[in-house]
């Protein structure tokens, strides 16, 4: 057997369970927070080149939600990959390296999307023709992020391909070819379409009182998109199981109880979704599609751990104990739900206020 | 060692952090002072009825919220992505210790993000009160936000007794706490107001323009003058060596003072000049030359503050190449190699010594140093040194300068490292020095001089210093080395060894080697 390099762990200030407890808690608001940026940018740019008015105020609509969306997501992406690294920081920090190159060039890929997508929105009408290729532009280099996502993401459970670093000393290492990487990005990628089609019908509602023809084109768009992404998203997922190995995929039919729960949770809220959307009732769709989101966050969690098996259990994470910052830290939290709370609640009423001006 | 090594042999790790971190602490600082800026532009728009000032200030919201958000939020993400590729093992410290104050600092960014928008685009539609309120809230997240990460990074260059006993609070308050956050508050404010300067130069209403920009250099300037007093007060509380560092004994910090100082005083030119005697001279090209005085104001402090805390990573903890200083014994002891995890040769002999010192090299020197790079090029600090030169010198390198970390291995991986950098790198013969005067018959001065002296000096260097000394005199220099500059220690060889050195030296004055 090759030598394996698996740097030692840090010790940790409180037990495991918390981490995966924040972990598992905050990465599922990243998802739904990147699935409504690329599923709602994938639709603004369709809707924008297919033309028409509503489209074009839809795609509009899209494009002044879009920075917001966008900092929310880098936002609620930071708590996650904070926990992630605390509970497998030397299988993540060793993978980074390992494709360093690419890791890094996330930062200026980010900026160069972000600032397209506030040029979208703030020169909607003045670009003309060149408003979607903004987008695409953004569009493209948001999904390259998640394909470097993705490469770490397998990478970093895969700790027998790292000694490879000393043939990609400069990180120059990904790890697409191998067999699950594409079913793994497919599925993520098109669940985020899917899931993107709900926000553009949420974003249609808020409008539903000043604009209910826009309204009412949003839900449909969003319903209709989620629907047949879904229904392809089936296929990918069943190809995406079958590639797993076959001790993972095992997990999810008998060998381990809450990993076998989660997949059959799931696959009753994916039949939820889809009898929502069928049905053309957007909270019953949208409810059953933010469980599913969370389910198949938790069913990620176990896919991770039984790559790792061999290597690594959490159990192994030494603990030095010293809880008092985990009390500051959700004192703070708390501070700080109040203070979005306050906000939320001050422009809500002054846009009311507007809006009864209006 | 307990991570791989992110190898861009030219360009080197901490010239990527540097990059990424001087840029983003001119964004971050900005967002925080820029939210005090903010409230008090739009009261004195309000106090004084101007709508004039208030579009002002909007515009400039406009403006702090694409730089802040889009650049500035990046970027931190980027620093964070850097350091743990360039320095994994210092960032998994951090991490993990700290995880909760890092957790605590995302709850405030989120109140950041969410306020900053609020305030934005509802500017001018919902009542003053409370829009000026969302513009506190804006500060006091971002200032927490600011306050939370001092304490983290403040543990890196003053710990105090964290890095005894590691204890969360202790590292947080650490004895650089409040001194450098009072000092990154002023700056904070000093930056924003250099922001609003710039805003102030692109404003095409004459009146507006001369008022705000009048309003930008007042605030620039009374916040640069207390974040003088309170640099000062940083200063007071580092340890000796970095005091020492920092007052002159670094030369990565001397290199940097005429651009730091030089950032200052235009800094301060400009602002009296064309922003309190004559704010009409605020014309763009005038606002951009404030903007890169304040940025290598920053720039200066930053590099200063990462260079003062040499030789280590965090002081007295790890070294800058990620070896903690506890484990230096044992790795002198039992071998750097063979403790090592992403390494491909555990073991050094003669077959492997340069292959095993090209390892060694990245594990322990390319932290700091490049191979043919811009950014402290080993091959040009090396070039004039011989084998038998590194060799000795490699023992001592932390004796010689404090501000490198001490060589981490036996005495074979030592020579190996000298061999990849005399042989591998430049080329040259890989020839063992005589080991010992007593059995291999006394050195002679050339040897002497490339093991003690070619480390920092070129024969040549010394002919001006020696000029008119008799030998007895050289010898007495030799002696003394260390009162001629503390950078140097008195020459430690043998009476006879005294003489033979001072021979060569005054020889090769002579002209003769």
């Amino acid at each position: 057997m090759d030598p394996l390099f698996i740097p030692q762990p840090d010790t940790i200030p409180v037990s495991w369970g918390w981490f995966q407890f924040l972990l598992l808690l905050t990465f599922p608001l990243h998802l739904l927070a990147m699935n409504a940026m690329l599923g709602g940018l994938a639709i603004g740019i369709v809707q924008h080149v297919k033309g028409g008015e509503l489209q074009r105020q839809l795609a509009h609509r899209i494009a002044i939600a879009l920075p917001l969306v966008i900092a929310f997501v880098v936002n609620l992406g930071v708590a996650p990959l904070l926990f992630v690294q605390v509970l497998y920081g030397q299988f993540l920090y060793s993978s980074s390296i390992l494709m360093g190159v690419f890791w890094i060039l996330i930062v200026p890929i980010l900026i160069i999307a972000y600032y397209s997508a506030y040029l979208y929105d703030f020169r909607f009408t003045q670009l003309g023709s060149a408003g979607p290729w903004v987008a695409i532009l953004a569009f493209t280099l948001l999904v390259g992020i998640g394909f470097f996502f993705a490469n770490n993401m397998l990478l970093m459970a895969s700790p027998e391909q790292f000694g490879a670093y000393f043939s990609h000393k400069s990180g120059t290492l990904l790890s697409f070819g191998q067999p699950e990487f594409w079913p793994r990005f497919l599925h993520m990628l098109c669940g985020a379409l899917a899931v993107g089609g709900l926000f553009v019908a949420l974003l249609g509602r808020f409008r539903s009182a000043a604009n209910p023809d826009l309204a009412h084109h949003a839900e449909h768009v969003g319903l209709q998109v989620f629907l047949v992404l879904t229904v392809g998203n089936i296929l990918l997922g069943t190809w995406y199981f079958f590639s797993l190995p076959g001790e993972v995929r095992l997990l999810f039919m008998g060998h381990h109880f809450g990993a076998t729960s989660a997949f059959c949770v799931a696959l009753l809220l994916a039949a939820g979704t889809l009898f929502g959307a069928w049905k053309k009732r957007f909270w019953l769709t949208f409810y059953h599609a933010v469980g599913l989101v969370v389910v198949m966050s938790f069913m990620r969690s176990w896919v991770r751990s039984g790559y790792l098996k061999d290597f690594f259990s959490l159990d192994a994470l030494r603990v030095v104990p010293q809880y008092s910052p985990m009390i500051f830290f959700f004192v703070t939290l708390l501070v700080g739900i109040v203070c979005l709370g306050w906000l939320l609640k001050k422009t809500s009423g002054a846009l009311l206020l507007e809006r009864g001006r209006e | 060692m307990n991570y791989p090594v992110w190898f861009l042999p030219e360009t080197g790790g901490g010239f990527l952090i540097a990059l990424i971190s001087i840029l983003h602490v001119f964004v971050s600082h900005f967002a925080v002072g820029g939210g005090l800026y903010l409230i008090y532009a739009e009261k004195k728009g309000l106090r004084e009825k101007s709508q004039p000032i208030l579009d002002f200030t909007k515009r400039h919201a406009r403006f702090f919220l694409l730089i802040t958000m889009v650049f500035g939020s990046i970027s931190g993400v980027g620093i964070w992505f850097i350091i743990a590729l360039v320095n994994p093992a210092a960032t998994s410290l951090l991490i993990h210790n700290f995880v909760f104050g890092w957790a605590a600092e995302w709850v405030f960014f989120s109140v950041e993000i969410a306020a900053a928008f609020v305030y934005y685009y509802m500017f001018g539609r919902m009542d003053s009160k409370t829009h000026l309120q969302v513009g506190w809230l804006y500060f006091f997240a971002a200032w927490m936000s600011l306050a939370l990460i001092n304490g983290i990074i403040g543990v890196m260059l003053t710990p105090g007794s964290w890095a005894e006993n590691m204890d969360f609070w202790a590292g947080f308050f650490n004895p650089g706490f409040f001194p450098s956050l009072v000092f990154r508050t002023f700056i904070a404010v000093m930056i924003a107001a250099c922001y609003g300067y710039l805003s102030a130069s692109f404003t095409t209403d004459s009146k507006t323009r001369v008022t705000m920009t009048r309003f930008s250099a007042k605030w620039a300037l009374v916040s640069l003058g207390l974040s003088v007093i309170s640099g000062f007060w940083y200063l007071s509380v580092l340890s000796d060596q970095s005091h020492g560092l920092v007052m002159g004994k670094s030369p990565t910090i001397v290199a940097l003072l005429p651009w730091g100082g030089g950032g200052l005083l235009f800094f301060l030119l400009v602002m009296l000049g064309a922003g309190i005697i004559r704010p009409s001279l605020n014309h763009k090209p005038v606002a951009l030359l404030a903007m890169v005085s304040a940025l290598l104001i920053m720039g200066g402090f930053e590099w200063t503050r990462e260079a003062a805390r040499r030789p280590y990573v965090i002081n007295e903890v790890m070294y800058s190449n990620s070896i903690l200083k506890k484990d230096m014994a044992d790795l002198n002891a039992k071998g750097y190699l063979h403790k090592a995890l992403w390494v491909q040769n555990k073991q050094v002999s003669e077959d492997n010594l340069v292959a095993a010192g090209e390892e060694l090299f990245l594990h322990q020197c390319y932290a700091c140093h490049t191979v043919n790079g811009r950014n402290n090029d080993i091959v040009k600090a090396t070039s004039s040194m011989s084998y038998g030169a590194l060799v000795s010198y490699i023992k001592k390198i932390h004796e010689v300068r404090y501000f490198m970390p001490p060589f981490a291995g036996t005495e074979m991986e030592g020579r190996a490292l000298a061999a990849y950098i005399a042989g591998g790198l430049h080329g040259k013969e890989i020839q063992e020095p005589p080991q010992g005067s007593s059995l291999a018959g006394p050195k002679n001065g050339a040897t002497l001089f490339d093991e003690n002296c070619a480390s920092c000096h070129a024969v040549e260097d010394l002919t001006a210093a020696l000029t008119g000394e008799d030998k007895t005199a050289v010898i007495g220099m030799l002696k003394t080395l260390n009162e001629i500059s503390d950078a140097m220690e008195p020459f430690s060889g043998t009476e006879e060894e005294h003489e033979v050195l001072a021979d060569f030296l005054k020889n090769t004055k002579q002209g003769g080697k």
